[in-house]
C-alpha cells in the first residue's frame, strides 16, 4: 500500500478541493470516505493507492468541471474504467482525485449503414460487443478482460487480445475521440468516417497514452461485418519447436485465422487437471486456432490448418464438433492464468512482442536465462502476432523476487535485441516504465515529454506513469 | 474464530471477473457492491487499516450472498468465507439490530412462540392497507417491517403432516425438510412433495422439531442464533434413521447441506451427503417415472440463486418439467429475481429492478406458468407478476409433478 504523509497544507487544500467539487457537482458524485477510497486503490495488477478522492462522473461537463478544478489546486487525476488494467494505468499512485467512469455507460449510437457506433467510455466492451452484434455488426478487439474491462480502459491502454492476427488491435477501430483536456476544455479528434487524413492524428497520440493526456467522454469506433461461423481446432504436439513451425506453415499457406493461441509445457501442466482440464502427459505445446469466415470457407482453412499441423508432427488434432467442445478448448486457455498460481504464489505477467519470425529465438533465450531453473516460466499467447505471454512465477522465499525481477530484466534487453517490444498489449503504466528507455531512445522520448508538458503543464494528469521516473 | 477467510482475502488477484455476474453491481456500479470491492475492505480491516463503520456495514449488507462471484471466480476465492466473516464482524462489532436479534435467539428456537407471534401478525397485517407491493423472502425478517407476507396457511405444513403418511413396503424413508416458508406460506409445496415421494413407493417423514435452519440469522452475522438452531436441527435429523433429507427450497438446501459443514464441522458430512435439493433426488433415486403425463401448460423455469450456482443445479429441475409440461426455457432463467432476506428490507429500489427484468424474462417466455425450485422465489415472482396484473402462474416443479401424475392417473 503506498501511503502518503500529507502536511497540514496539503490537507487544507484537500478539503477546499472537495468541498469545492461538493458544490459543483452534488454529494451522489462526490465520495472521500475511506471506505470508498478503499474501493478504487486498486486495479489487476493488484497494486494498491489510496485516492483521496473517488468521482463518479455522468456527463462529460462534468468531467470538465472536475478538471479544472483539480487544474487549479493541482491535484492527480487518475482515470479508471472497470480497473482491470495490467499494467498499473488506474492506480492513483499519488493519490488525488480517481474518476470512477462506470457510470458513463451509454451506447450513444449504432449507425450499421456507417459501419460506426459512438459509446461513453465506460461501457463494458464485450456489451457493445454484444450490442453491435444485433445489427450483423462486429467489433473485434477482444482482449480477455473483454466481458469485465471498459472501452475507455481498452483505448486508454491499446488493449490487444485473442483476435490480433487477423483483426488488428483496439487502434486499428478507433475513429474519433472526445477528450477533456487537463484544464477543462473539451476536444474532439478524428471524423466520424470510416477514412480521414485531415491533419494530424491526434486520436492515434491519444490512443494508448494511459490517461497521461486527457479523459476521453465519447469514443467513435468503426465496425466491420460479423463473420457468419467460428470454427474451432486443438493441435497437440510433443515438442515446442513443431507447435511454432505448424503455426507459421498456417500462415505461409495464406491462412490467416482469427486467433493463433499457443501454450508451453509449463502452462499445460499448470491447466492439467485444473478445473477437469485434460491433456495427455507427452503433450509439451498446444495450438488453439480459431477459423471464422463462412461454411465454405471455414472447411477449407480448417483442412489446411489440419495438415499443416499434422506435416509438422502434431500428436493429435482435434475439431470442435460443438459448441461445448469449442467452449471446452477455450477453456483450457482461459484457465492458465488462475492455474499458474498453482505453481507458485507470485507471478509478473509480461506481454513483450516480437516479429513473428523471431519468437523460436525469443523462448529460446527465456529458457536460458532461466537455466538454473531457479523460477518458473511460462509462456502463452498470441504467437500468431509474435506477442508472447512470458509469465514468471516465483514463491515466497528469501532472493526469490529479486531472481525474477533480474531475470524480466534480462527478457526485456533479449526482446529489445530481436526488435521486439517491451508491451504488445498491457501498456506501461508504472509497471514497465523502468524499461522504457531500454526501446524509446532519448530523442523520442523527449518529443514524448514535449507532447505531455504541452498537453499537461502541471502533471497532473496520472503521475508515476509510462514514463522512466529519471524522465 | 476460524481465519480462514484471510488467506481467501490474499488469494484474490483483483481481475474484476466478478464484475460480470453480480446482480447488484449490474444494477450500481460500485465497486462497493461487488465481491472484489468489498474484499479490499476486508484486506484493510484485517490489516487494520480502518474500523467498523455505519457505511462499511450498508456495503456488507449491500451483498445478496448468490454466490455467483464465487463461482466463475478463476483464482477460485471463497467469497462465502469472507463475507461471512464480514457479517460476523460487523455484528460483533456493532451489534446486531434489537429486533432481528430477539427474533434469531428467542423466537426462531421456539416452534410454537413463533407460530403463535406470526399468526398474530399475520391477522394485524390484514387491518393494514397493502401500501407498498412486495412480500417478504425470509419469514424471520418479517418483524422488521416494510415488506408484507401473503396469507399464511391454516394449518402449518408441520401440523398438517404431523402423522407420517405410510407407504407400503417403502423402498426409501426420507426426511423433508420444509423449512420456514414452505411451512409456514406454501404448505402447497410441502404437499406436492410428500404426494410425489409417496407415489414412487418412496415414505416421508417431516420432522416435528426440526427448526428454521438459520439462514435468516447468518445473513445478520449471528453466529451464534445460527449454531444453536444448527445444533437443534442436528439432534432432530440425527435421531431418525432416514435415507435421504430432501428439501424443496434452494436456500434451506444451501444452509442445511453447505453451511452446516461450516457451522457443524466435519462430523456433519455423512448427513450432508444425504441431503438433496427434491429435483437432484428425483433424477437420482428415481429417474423415469411411468404414471407421469404431461399437462398442457407451457413451462418455463427460473434458477434459483442458491441451487445454481451454489449447487449446480439446473438440469434437474428442467427434466422435471420436460417430462411433466410442455416446457420452454426463458431468457435470462438464471439472472436473480431479486429476492433475498435483509437486502430486499435495505435495497427495495435495486430488488424492483431485478424483479422487473425476471418478470419481463418470464413474460416474454410466453409461458403459462413459471416454475422454480424456491419458495422465496416463488413469493418474489409471483409478487413481480401480481404487479403487472398477469395471468402467468407462480410454481413449485414439484407441483408441477405432481399435476403430471395426476393426469396420468385419471387419463388412465
Amino acid at each position: 500500500m503506498v501511503m502518503f504523509k500529507r502536511t497540514t497544507r496539503e490537507d487544507t487544500k484537500l478539503l477546499k478541493v472537495v468541498n469545492e467539487l461538493l458544490r459543483v457537482l452534488g454529494k451522489e458524485k462526490v465520495l472521500s470516505g475511506i471506505e470508498d477510497r478503499l474501493c478504487y486503490s486498486y486495479d489487476g495488477t493488484k497494486q494498491k493507492a489510496l485516492p483521496d478522492i473517488v468521482i463518479r462522473p455522468n456527463t462529460t461537463s462534468d468531467v470538465s468541471i472536475t478538471l479544472k478544478v483539480a487544474n487549479k489546486y493541482e491535484i492527480p487525476i487518475c482515470a479508471r474504467g472497470a480497473g482491470t488494467g495490467l499494467s498499473g494505468g488506474a492506480v492513483p499512485l499519488q493519490g488525488g482525485i480517481v474518476f470512477d467512469l462506470k457510470g458513463m455507460n451509454k451506447i450513444l449510437s449504432i449507425c450499421p449503414e456507417d459501419f460506426i457506433a459512438t459509446v461513453e467510455p465506460g461501457v463494458v466492451t464485450k456489451h457493445l460487443q454484444d450490442e453491435v452484434a444485433k445489427h450483423g455488426l462486429f467489433y473485434p478487439p477482444d482482449p480477455s478482460s473483454a466481458a469485465f474491462s471498459t472501452i475507455g480502459g481498452n483505448v486508454a491502454e491499446c488493449a490487444g487480445g485473442i483476435t490480433g492476427l487477423k483483426y488488428g488491435v483496439t487502434r486499428d477501430y478507433i475513429l474519433a475521440l472526445e477528450i477533456v483536456l487537463p484544464d477543462g476544455s473539451i476536444i474532439n479528434t478524428g471524423r466520424k468516417t470510416l477514412r480521414s487524413v485531415t491533419g494530424y492524428d491526434l486520436t492515434r497520440l491519444f490512443i494508448g497514452s494511459e490517461g497521461t493526456l486527457g479523459i476521453f467522454t465519447k469514443i467513435t469506433v468503426k465496425l466491420i461485418p460479423k463473420p457468419e461461423k467460428i470454427d474451432t481446432l486443438a493441435a497437440f504436439f510433443c515438442e515446442r519447436d513443431n507447435a511454432i513451425d505448424a503455426a507459421d506453415l498456417v500462415i505461409e499457406n495464406n491462412i490467416v485465422p482469427r486467433t493463433l493461441e499457443f501454450m508451453d509445457q509449463m502452462s499445460i501442466s499448470a491447466v492439467r487437471g485444473y478445473g477437469g482440464v485434460t491433456l495427455d502427459e507427452d503433450v509439451k505445446a498446444l495450438l488453439l486456432i480459431d477459423i471464422d469466415g463462412t461454411g465454405e470457407n471455414i472447411k477449407h482453412d480448417l483442412s489446411v490448418v489440419e495438415s499443416a499441423c499434422k506435416k509438422k508432427n502434431a500428436l493429435r488434432v482435434k475439431v470442435a464438433e460443438t459448441s461445448k467442445e469449442r467452449e471446452a478448448i477455450w477453456a483450457v486457455r482461459r484457465s492458465i492464468s488462475p492455474a499458474l498460481y498453482n505453481i507458485a504464489p507470485h507471478k509478473i505477467n509480461e506481454d513483450v512482442c516480437v516479429p513473428r519470425s523471431r519468437i523460436k529465438e525469443l523462448l529460446q533465450k527465456v529458457d536460458q536465462l532461466n537455466d538454473k531453473r531457479e523460477i518458473y516460466v511460462a509462456n502463452f499467447g498470441h504467437i500468431g502476432d509474435g506477442n508472447v505471454h512470458v509469465n514468471i512465477m516465483f514463491k515466497d522465499e528469501p532472493g526469490q523476487e529479486e531472481i525474477a525481477e533480474k531475470i524480466v530484466h534480462n527478457i526485456m534487453v533479449e526482446v529489445i535485441k530481436l526488435g521486439g517490444t517491451i508491451s504488445g498489449e498491457h501498456g506501461i503504466g508504472n509497471k514497465k516504465s523502468q524499461f522504457m528507455d531500454l526501446e524509446i531512445l532519448p530523442k523520442e522520448l523527449s518529443i514524448m515529454k514535449k507532447l505531455k508538458d504541452f498537453f499537461d503543464p502541471k502533471g497532473i494528469m496520472n503521475p508515476g506513469k509510462l514514463f522512466p521516473s529519471s524522465a | 474464530m476460524s481465519n480462514d477467510w484471510k488467506n481467501e482475502v490474499s488469494k484474490c488477484s483483483k481481475c474484476g471477473k466478478c464484475h460480470t455476474v453480480c446482480p447488484v453491481f449490474l444494477e450500481t456500479h460500485d465497486e462497493s457492491a461487488v465481491a472484489r470491492g468489498r474484499i479490499s475492505l476486508a484486506e484493510a480491516l484485517k490489516d487494520k487499516q480502518i474500523g467498523y463503520t455505519e457505511k462499511l456495514r450498508d456495503y456488507v449488507y449491500s451483498c445478496k450472498k448468490c454466490m455467483r462471484c464465487r463461482k466463475v471466480c478463476p483464482s477460485d476465492v471463497d467469497y462465502e468465507k469472507i463475507i461471512s466473516a464480514l457479517l460476523r464482524g460487523v455484528a460483533e462489532n456493532m451489534g446486531i439490530p434489537l429486533l432481528p436479534k430477539i427474533i434469531f435467539r428467542y423466537i426462531l428456537p421456539r416452534r410454537i412462540l413463533f407460530d403463535t407471534l406470526l399468526k398474530v401478525s399475520s391477522k394485524i397485517q390484514r387491518f393494514i392497507p397493502m401500501k407498498k407491493r412486495g412480500q417478504m423472502r425470509h419469514l424471520p425478517l418479517l418483524f422488521m417491517g416494510k415488506r408484507w407476507i401473503p396469507t399464511l396457511a391454516g394449518k402449518t405444513a408441520l401440523q398438517k403432516f404431523r402423522k407420517t403418511r405410510k407407504v407400503e413396503n417403502p423402498r426409501m424413508r426420507v426426511g423433508l425438510f420444509t423449512g420456514c416458508l414452505i411451512n409456514y406460506i406454501y404448505v402447497d409445496i410441502a404437499e406436492a412433495v410428500v404426494d410425489v415421494l409417496n407415489k414412487m413407493g418412496i415414505e416421508v417423514v417431516i420432522p416435528q422439531r426440526q427448526l428454521c435452519c438459520g439462514t435468516p440469522s447468518s445473513t445478520m452475522g449471528d453466529v451464534k442464533s445460527s449454531k444453536r438452531l444448527a445444533e437443534e436441527n442436528r439432534k432432530v435429523f440425527e435421531s431418525l434413521e432416514l435415507d435421504a433429507i430432501v428439501s424443496a427450497c434452494a436456500t434451506c438446501t444451501k444452509s442445511i447441506k453447505n453451511d452446516y459443514m461450516h457451522i457443524l464441522g466435519p462430523s456433519w458430512k455423512n448427513m450432508s451427503d444425504k441431503i438433496y435439493d427434491i429435483s437432484e433426488f428425483i433424477d437420482k433415486f428415481i429417474g423415469d417415472m411411468p404414471g407421469v403425463k404431461p399437462i398442457g401448460e407451457k413451462v418455463t423455469y427460473h434458477d434459483p440463486c442458491h441451487l445454481l450456482w451454489v449447487r449446480d443445479i439446473s438440469e434437474e429441475p428442467r427434466n422435471i418439467l420436460k417430462k411433466s409440461s410442455r416446457f420452454v426455457d426463458m431468457d435470462m432463467a438464471d439472472a436473480c429475481c431479486g429476492g433475498g432476506g435483509i437486502f430486499t428490507i435495505i435495497h427495495y429500489d435495486l430488488t424492483l429492478k431485478m424483479l422487473e427484468r425476471k418478470v419481463d424474462s418470464i413474460q416474454r417466455s410466453g409461458a403459462d406458468t413459471v416454475a422454480t425450485n424456491c419458495p422465496g422465489c416463488v413469493m418474489q415472482i409471483a409478487d413481480g407478476l401480481a404487479g403487472r396484473n398477469s395471468n402467468i402462474k407462480t410454481t413449485h416443479s414439484i407441483q408441477i409433478l405432481q399435476e403430471a401424475l395426476k393426469n396420468g392417473e385419471t387419463k388412465k
